[in-house]
């Protein structure tokens, strides 16, 4: 894919090119035309001169019978000549050829206009002659200059129409920068670009609508799930609280307090939902603080302490390789804990007995790379495709989890410009890494 | 004690009524915020249990209300709006904890127990079960004398059955007292069962806990004979 500004420079290059082949090609002729134009012009200059002279002083000056009634003159580098003769002709004659003639034993090239006149009953033949060799020699110059010419003509209005064109698509890269990298439309920047072109302003206008509507439409939106959801919570707890209180009476038989407890699991997972469904419409929004700075090691160890006890218990060894630390900025750090904790439980269950989950830190291009790799089944492509969005990726072993558990570390990796790297082989495991870079 | 529920959601109030009433608290009810106003200015309570969601009332006047006349009243809100800003704000106002909906009638009367020893400075005093004793104040376990060292969560644990004795516990109920709601899609009932093996172990090496019970199908419960 190439920059308009690219194609538009490409194109004015191969336009200009063009035109010069052409000019090229057109010039040997038309320089010749129009020195032969010239030629021709002075030639008939010269036979009226001639003509003028001889109605002046007669045509006996010329004609003697010393020269045989033929009058010829040339100047001394033989670039001019004319004659005159006297001679018999069927018809008139005027016209002007190229021919060659030879003078003094030297052969010369010239452009002569033939004309007969009449005088007492006598036909004569004028002649006058033109070298061409010094009109070619001129044309091969005339041409060298124009091509030089044209040439740095064409470097000139190249390099100016670049830089112009970059001035007038500078709005549209300002444009286009706005729309790069914009994951969410609360985020698009709404100011207009300054710009003369009525075009590029139309453009900028509609955008800026466009985002406006989209974002609100996407505030709607969460409203409406951070509304439902508190409308929830009440009927929820209300429900919560009658099994909890029935199911601490103590003289109630086992087979009840079991059902009750189904209950109260289910009515949990009815809450974990939409407390899922709340956060991420939460963090979407941007209702959460980023004001901490924090070791992310920190984070990581501590969320490897408390996972480590069921880990332990299931024979899995979590390695902690930790090559660099970081201190993330303006961070949310119960997020951020929220975050990798999702990821790290996820590698310990998705790891079989008797196996490792090593979680590695390392810099990598001014990036921070925090990587957690499991041992377990690894995922196919359809799987992965789908890893991220809510409700898709329920695991057949684990009847608890909603599924939602990476959908959450998705939206909160968003929130943080952190980007989530997702690496699988099957039967090998999986790798999450997070890439948090160094300006956050 | 003396509790007022203020809560819109009547059969909700009731059930926290009937719960505390069973601890042994005296609980009044108020069902909007006038009313619950008024008996706020009448009363001296120990505790209020406030939700700030009321349709007549925005709940945090209430304490701004109750401050303003010098009342030291131990609020505890509790809300379907968990927000931060709701939380900070709340407890900006003098608030003495935060709860949000739904929330486990056993993590209420935790919460309510911390805040007595904290505010009032009652139920101070070390808890005694088998031959153990869990100082409150040091969050530390001894067994005739001796140390024992557990972990933060599995003292965390501990605490919460010993708080809510002769009552079984769902592993859900553990669960969420020890990681909140921010880990909630995680939830798994693994968890619970390593860590109370864990801390039997651990207890067990110094006297045996015959009163940590598992009551099967259901979950966990500190057993203690009144």
């Amino acid at each position: 894919m190439l920059k308009l500004r690219m194609k538009l420079a490409l194109f004015n290059l191969s336009s200009k090119l063009v035109f010069t082949l052409l000019f090229l090609i057109l010039m040997p002729y038309l320089v010749e035309r129009i020195s032969l134009l010239q030629v021709d012009n002075e030639l008939i200059q010269k036979r009226e001169q001639v003509i003028t002279l001889i109605s002046k002083i007669g045509i006996e000056p010329f004609m003697t019978s010393d020269n045989g009634n033929v009058f010829g003159s040339y100047n001394i580098l033989k670039e001019e000549f004319i004659s005159l003769e006297r001679i018999e002709l069927k018809e008139d004659v005027n016209y002007i050829e190229v021919s060659q003639r030879l003078i003094e034993g030297e052969k010369i090239t010239y452009r002569v206009l033939n004309y007969s006149f009449k005088i007492d009953g006598n036909t004569y033949l004028l002649e006058v002659g033109k070298s061409l060799s010094s009109i070619l020699h001129t044309q091969e110059n005339i041409k060298k200059v124009m091509l030089l010419f044209l040439v740095f003509i064409i470097l000139i209005t190249f390099l100016t129409d670049l830089q112009y064109t970059g001035r007038l698509l500078r709005p549209l890269d300002l444009i286009t920068n706005k729309l790069k990298g914009i994951s969410n439309p609360s985020i698009f920047d709404k100011s207009p670009v300054r710009t003369t072109t009525s075009d590029f302003h139309h453009l900028d206008d509609a955008l800026i609508e466009l985002m406006r509507h989209i974002d609100k439409l996407f505030q709607k939106e969460k409203e409406i799930t951070v509304n439902i959801s508190h409308e929830l919570m009440t009927p929820i707890s209300v429900l919560r609280s009658k099994l909890e209180n029935l199911l601490i009476q103590r003289d109630i038989d086992a087979e009840i307090s079991t059902k009750i407890e189904e209950s109260l699991k289910t009515l949990h997972r009815l809450q974990s939902l939409v407390n899922s469904l709340l956060l991420i419409a939460r963090i979407e929004s941007q209702q959460y603080l980023r004001e901490e700075s924090f070791s992310v090691q920190e984070v990581l160890h501590e969320i490897i302490t408390e996972i480590n006890p069921i880990a332990e218990d299931a024979g899995i060894i979590i390695n902690e390789d930790f090559e660099n630390d970081f201190l993330i900025r303006k961070a949310n750090r119960s997020l951020i804990f929220s975050m990798f904790y999702n990821v790290v439980n996820n590698a310990v269950k998705n790891t079989p007995p008797q196996s490792e989950v090593t979680v590695k830190t390392n810099l990598f291009e001014n990036n921070f790379i925090a990587t957690v790799t499991d041992t377990g089944k690894g995922m196919t492509e359809a799987q992965m495709s789908s890893l991220f969005s809510r409700f898709k990726t329920k695991p057949e072993n684990n009847v608890e989890s909603t599924g939602i558990g990476l959908a959450i570390a998705k939206s909160i990796a968003d929130f943080h410009g952190i980007e989530i790297l997702v690496n699988s082989d099957i039967m090998k495991g999986t790798s999450f890494s997070f890439r948090i870079p160094e300006n956050s | 004690m003396n509790v007022l529920i203020v809560e819109d959601e009547k059969s909700l109030a009731n059930e926290i009524a009937s719960f505390l009433k069973a601890e042994g608290f005296l609980c009044e009810l108020a069902f909007t915020g006038r009313e619950a106003s008024e008996k706020i200015a009448v009363n001296l309570y120990d505790f209020v249990l406030l939700d700030i969601g009321l349709p007549d009332y925005n709940g945090l006047d209430l304490i701004v209300e109750a401050r303003s006349h010098g009342n030291d009243t131990a609020f505890i809100i509790i809300t379907a709006r968990g927000t931060v800003e709701d939380k900070v704000k709340g407890l900006d106002l003098g608030a003495d904890d935060y709860l949000a909906k739904p929330f486990a009638l056993m993590e209420l009367f935790s919460r309510i127990q911390a805040v007595a020893r904290r505010k009032f400075n009652v139920l101070n005093q070390n808890l005694k079960v088998g031959d153990f004793v869990i100082e409150l104040q040091s969050r530390k376990i001894t067994c005739r004398g001796n140390e024992v060292i557990i972990t933060k969560k599995e003292y965390e644990l501990l605490q919460y059955l010993i708080i809510n004795k002769n009552k079984v516990l769902t592993r859900n109920q553990l669960y969420e007292h020890i990681w909140g709601n921010i880990l909630d899609d995680q939830y798994d009932s693994n968890f619970i069962d390593v860590h109370i093996k864990n801390l039997r172990k651990k207890l067990n090496e110094h006297a045996p806990t015959p009163w940590l019970e598992t009551v099967r199908g259901v979950g966990y419960m500190i057993s203690l004979e009144k």
